[in-house]
């Protein structure tokens, strides 16, 4: 895009636009989203894999290799229900004391102490979540509506409850493939929410605003679709909710849960988007019917009157996780047909997914390997890739931007290039160097032994570049690589049976060769 | 077949003989005609303080003379008594700019002459989003309409119109270098980062040594696939070359004050490394915190945000101090930024939502140390119940690229995308061009009648043939009409200019990078 048509274009745009038809942009069409019918080639299975899980496995790769792509995303979504076999610990069910109210410093350290080793507590079993998954995509789901119902364990000068970004986790993690509208309604009385987003001091006769804002602006239908009166009397709607965090603070629910106020309530009418929310009486100002006559009425209002904002500002979002997340560069296509499919099915996740990754155009080349790492996906994918772990993999992420539970700002992560800079780049490349030279001989030797044809050294040089980078790579680097494998001594390739007799000189080769892959630019893209 | 077939053309080649432009030496293979003529053609530096979250300004310069203030706010305003009054000025700073700060705080700085402050800062239509209106800060560009992407900032812009050949051929020291997290919009452009973000210089040196990789760019890049590749090579390439030049300076470098802890230790890093030598052009650096909806202040003045306040001025007069003693402090200005202010009235958990005009801070020895502006109109305020604004938030980015950077008019309209008006916060070091415009009747220049019904005329004496340009602003900063600018011969001139609409104006003449400002009004 040239800078002089940027100015043209920004002169004299201050109108707002209040109804429910987003602007087209600029259509850059590159495939059509239609479904792709034919069976998955082993580097298109690789290419689903690296966008919809945390990473390729030899073993999925070999799984869905030939299969549709209906068929491959079917087990990749896998059932609605998935629990994790494991828990963080005990502690997620011990409330602790607030250490604000606490008057003795030592105490409130110790608490404090106990909530940061809680957090690190939480966030190493998940990361283990993503490492062993199997052929189902649920971590990445739930990392993809983590990001974006965001909840940050530090915020201002506040420590969130681990024991409430547990329970959102729980929460993301089942609605994930469901209905995204009752997705909305759950979050926004979210414990973890309301402590977030100041919920939980949300007053009649002066509302915060915080939560009503982002619902829109971040969480729905996005900039432009609500005017500044609605923030206000969303903020109205939402008076009088409170949550339980602490051990010592009210729990009319139960530890850990949600529970109304109603002397905070405000009982007045509202006014949303054109549509009148009632006043009430004392006799109604109760949990249920708040709940339900204001609490879900607001958020029936927001996507009856913004459904195509709604569903535009979703699939453009999924589109940038998953196909590419250059913002300029959103298939203008591919998202009227995300979002229409989004609206017929009444908000359903599900079959947005399946729409996006059966696609023809998701399978194109325009959109292979552009996508750049993010640290979850290169850490993750990286053990997952061969198989065996990396220790500390919670003090690499937070080293390079990425602290799961703990976004930067309510916006979540900003994603795309601001993940690699020098100052995370350096980090990406001693890592991924210090993780393939530390593989044993008897790794690397198990491991090219599940790519099918790794007898011929050509063949699993092409087989091994299209595992580890998302474009085949020139033929030069292509015959660099395979000397690699056969040691850098010269090139004849009847050396490789006898080379794989020696599983010392196997693993120097492959070593070898993916260390020099991964100090490739093309190895932070998938 | 060895690697040394993978090393290319146009890498960092590590014999390569630095060329020196304008100051600013490049690495280059390529020819100097990469450079634009008048890049870099002095050792300036500017500090970028982002407070994120929307600094309270009402908090900040407290208005405490006026009793709308603590009706507005009864719960978490600054007494009068407490309040630190600017000498002979209705004006006062949060005593947490001043009390328990190192060297006297911002009063003392202003007193030394090393501090503008800025009232009401803001903008047309304003946008009460962090991110749209980060974005609208950031980039320089005033467009709250969500389908206009904003994803380059003023800075970024400013650098790659004198870099054509970004980022084949890379400055030697990096132009830009931000503190910490993901590189800002600020310095990024169409081109590339025109900026590295830092941590820690040591572990920096250790992992960024060898990192350039063997493969080549694509030349051109032909699709989105070849376009990230050459970005991530260009990180790479920066990553090796920088580390070096960094850790260089940084040990050459000293600081001789001793800086608090938390956000001082940023501005600690930057004073070393402008000791040290580097000769980045911009550094940037972050506070968060500021999104103060809830128990922002208590009765005593203390609390969250005042905390903040506290560490920002601590960090300003330290590094100030800093510089001043180490002789540097002449050819580095900062300046605060922040997305907006919050709302007049508080809410009801002790704090403030969104809301839109703020106060900025200029610190450094060039500045004009004012007070800009006037104190916030606490009984009119917007349809939405927000301060109005009084100053257009670009007129200290053209001070900065105007008297620091010494772009042109026409360069810096190109930049922003519009033409603003400068506020005059910062001085020009050097000025080695003469003043062409010859007083008469002791007035550079004379517009009548002033008030006029909308046609008056301006005249002026021209020493010397030369380029003039005469522009009418609002007064808050933006271009209303454009009446001249052509070369004119020396002599006297009279230029008539018409304004269609009423109001209150200001006339700007420039001839020779000098400005002579006029105020008038129109009533029609």
């Amino acid at each position: 895009m040239n800078r002089r048509g940027l100015f043209q274009s920004l002169m004299g745009l201050q109108s707002t636009n209040l109804t429910d038809v987003p602007t087209t942009q600029t259509v850059k069409s590159v495939a059509d989203m239609s479904e792709k019918t034919s069976p998955l080639t082993r580097h298109e299975a690789t290419h689903l894999l690296r966008r919809v899980t945390f990473g390729p496995t030899p073993e999925l790769v070999n799984q869905i290799t030939g299969k549709t792509p209906r068929e491959a995303v079917e087990l990749l979504l896998g059932p609605d229900d998935v629990t994790p076999s494991t828990t963080p610990g005990p502690w997620i069910d011990n409330p602790n004391e607030n250490p604000e109210g606490i008057g003795s410093a030592e105490l409130k350290n110790q608490i404090e102490g106990l909530m940061q080793s809680n957090y690190r507590s939480l966030v190493n079993w998940w990361l283990e979540q993503m490492r062993i998954e199997g052929s189902t995509a649920s971590e990445k789901l739930t990392l993809f509506w983590s990001g974006h119902f965001t909840s940050e364990f530090t915020f201002d000068e506040y420590f969130m409850p681990p024991q409430l970004l547990y329970r959102q986790n729980l929460l993301i993690r089942k609605d994930r493939l469901l209905n995204f509208k009752a997705l909305v309604e759950d979050i926004t009385l979210d414990p973890a929410m309301l402590f977030y987003l100041g919920g939980v001091q949300n007053n009649k006769g002066k509302p915060n605003e915080n939560y009503a804002r982002e619902l829109m602006e971040l969480y729905t239908c996005g900039i432009g679709f609500y005017t500044e009166g609605d923030v206000k009397e969303a903020a109205r709607v939402l008076t009088g909710w409170r949550a339980n965090g602490f051990l010592y603070e009210p729990y009319p629910n139960g530890y850990f849960k949600t529970y109304f106020f109603p002397q905070a309530h405000d009982v007045e009418a509202k006014q949303f988007m054109g549509e009148t929310i009632p006043s009430r009486t004392t006799d109604s100002n109760n949990e249920s019917q708040v709940r339900e006559q204001e609490v879900r009425v607001l958020i029936n209002i927001l996507f009856d009157k913004r459904a195509n904002a709604i569903a535009r500002f979703i699939s453009r979002k999924m589109y940038n996780f998953f196909v590419y997340s250059n913002g300029a560069e959103v298939d203008e296509n591919a998202l009227t047909e995300m979002s229409n499919t989004f609206v017929s099915n009444n908000f359903l996740i599900r079959p947005l997914l399946v729409k996006l990754f059966t696609s023809n155009h998701f399978y194109s080349t325009e959109v292979m390997g552009v996508q750049i790492k993010t640290p979850a996906e290169f850490l993750i994918g990286m053990q997952r890739s061969i198989g065996t772990a990396l220790s500390n993999t919670i003090a690499t992420m937070v080293q390079l931007n990425q602290e799961l539970m703990d976004p930067p700002d309510v916006s979540g992560w900003p994603g795309y290039r601001t993940w690699i800079s020098t100052a995370t780049y350096p980090t990406r490349r001693n890592v991924a160097e210090s993780y393939f030279r530390g593989l044993s001989d008897t790794v690397l030797n198990q491991f090219i032994r599940k790519f099918p044809d790794y007898t011929n050294v050509r063949t699993l040089a092409k087989d091994l570049i299209s595992y580890f980078l998302p474009v085949a790579v020139s033929t030069t680097r292509e015959e660099f690589y395979t000397q690699e494998l056969l040691g850098n001594t010269l090139d004849f390739d009847y050396e490789w049976p006898t080379i794989l007799n020696d599983p010392v000189r196997t693993a120097r080769g492959v070593r070898n060769m993916l260390v020099s892959m991964s100090k490739a630019p093309d190895f932070q893209l998938c | 077949m060895n690697r040394r077939s993978f090393l290319q053309k146009s890498a960092i080649a590590t014999a390569a003989a630095p060329t020196i432009i304008g100051g600013m030496p490049l690495l280059a293979s390529s020819p100097s005609s990469a450079l634009g003529s008048n890049f870099m053609n002095n050792d300036n530096i500017v500090i970028i303080i982002q407070l994120f979250g929307g600094n309270d300004g009402l908090n900040t310069i407290v208005p405490a003379e006026d009793d709308n203030y603590y009706n507005l706010r009864p719960g978490i305003s600054v007494v009068k008594d407490t309040a630190v009054r600017i000498l002979g000025s209705d004006v006062f700073l949060h005593p947490a700019l001043v009390e328990n700060v190192h060297n006297g705080g911002m009063l003392n700085l202003l007193e030394q002459g090393n501090l503008a402050v800025i009232e009401n800062v803001g903008y047309e239509n304003p946008n009460l989003s962090h991110f749209r209106s980060t974005d609208i800060w950031l980039s320089g560009i005033n467009s709250s309409n969500p389908d206009v992407r904003l994803d380059t900032g003023w800075v970024g812009r400013y650098f790659e119109r004198n870099l054509t050949n970004f980022p084949l051929v890379i400055p030697e020291d990096p132009l830009a270098i931000q503190i910490g997290g993901s590189l800002s919009m600020l310095l990024k452009s169409q081109s590339g980062d025109m900026g590295i973000t830092l941590r820690d210089p040591d572990s920096f040196f250790q992992k960024g040594a060898g990192l350039t990789p063997d493969e080549d760019y694509f030349d051109p890049a032909t699709n989105n696939y070849q376009e990230e590749f050459n970005f991530i090579r260009t990180i790479a390439k920066q990553s090796d070359v920088y580390s070096q030049k960094v850790k260089a300076a940084f040990d050459k470098g000293t600081n001789v004050v001793n800086y608090s802890q938390g956000f001082a230790q940023q501005l600690r890093l930057i004073s070393r490394l402008i000791s040290g030598g580097l000769k980045s052009k911009v550094y940037m650096c972050f506070m968060g915190g500021f999104d103060t909806h809830v128990q922002q202040q208590q009765s005593d003045n203390l609390g969250f945000h005042p905390s903040l306040l506290n560490n920002l001025s601590n960090g300003i007069c330290q590094f100030m101090d800093d510089a001043i003693q180490q002789g540097f402090g002449e050819k580095v200005v900062g300046l605060t930024i922040s997305e907006f202010g919050r709302r007049p009235f508080e809410n009801g958990s002790r704090g403030t939502d969104h809301g839109a005009a703020s106060v900025q801070f200029v610190f450094g020895r060039n500045v004009n140390a004012a007070v800009y502006g006037n104190p916030p109109d606490l009984e009119n305020f917007t349809n939405n119940g927000d301060i109005v604004y009084q100053n257009d938030y670009r007129r200290v980015y053209v001070d900065i690229l105007e008297s620091w950077f010494e772009e042109t008019p026409e360069t810096i309209e190109q930049i922003l995308g519009a033409k603003v008006n400068r506020l005059g916060t910062i001085k020009k070091r050097v000025t080695s061009v003469p003043e062409l415009i010859e007083p008469v009747n002791g007035t550079p220049f004379d517009l009548y009648p002033n008030p006029s019904r909308g046609n008056s005329v301006c005249s002026f004496l021209l020493k010397h043939p030369t380029n003039v340009s005469l522009t009418i602003y609002d007064t808050r900063g933006v271009a209303v009409k454009k009446i001249y600018n052509g070369h004119l011969n020396s002599g006297f001139h009279t230029i008539p200019l018409t304004v269609a609409n009423s109001g209150s104006f200001v006339a700007v003449l420039e001839a020779n990078g000098y400005h002579y400002t006029s105020n008038f009004s129109v009533t029609r």
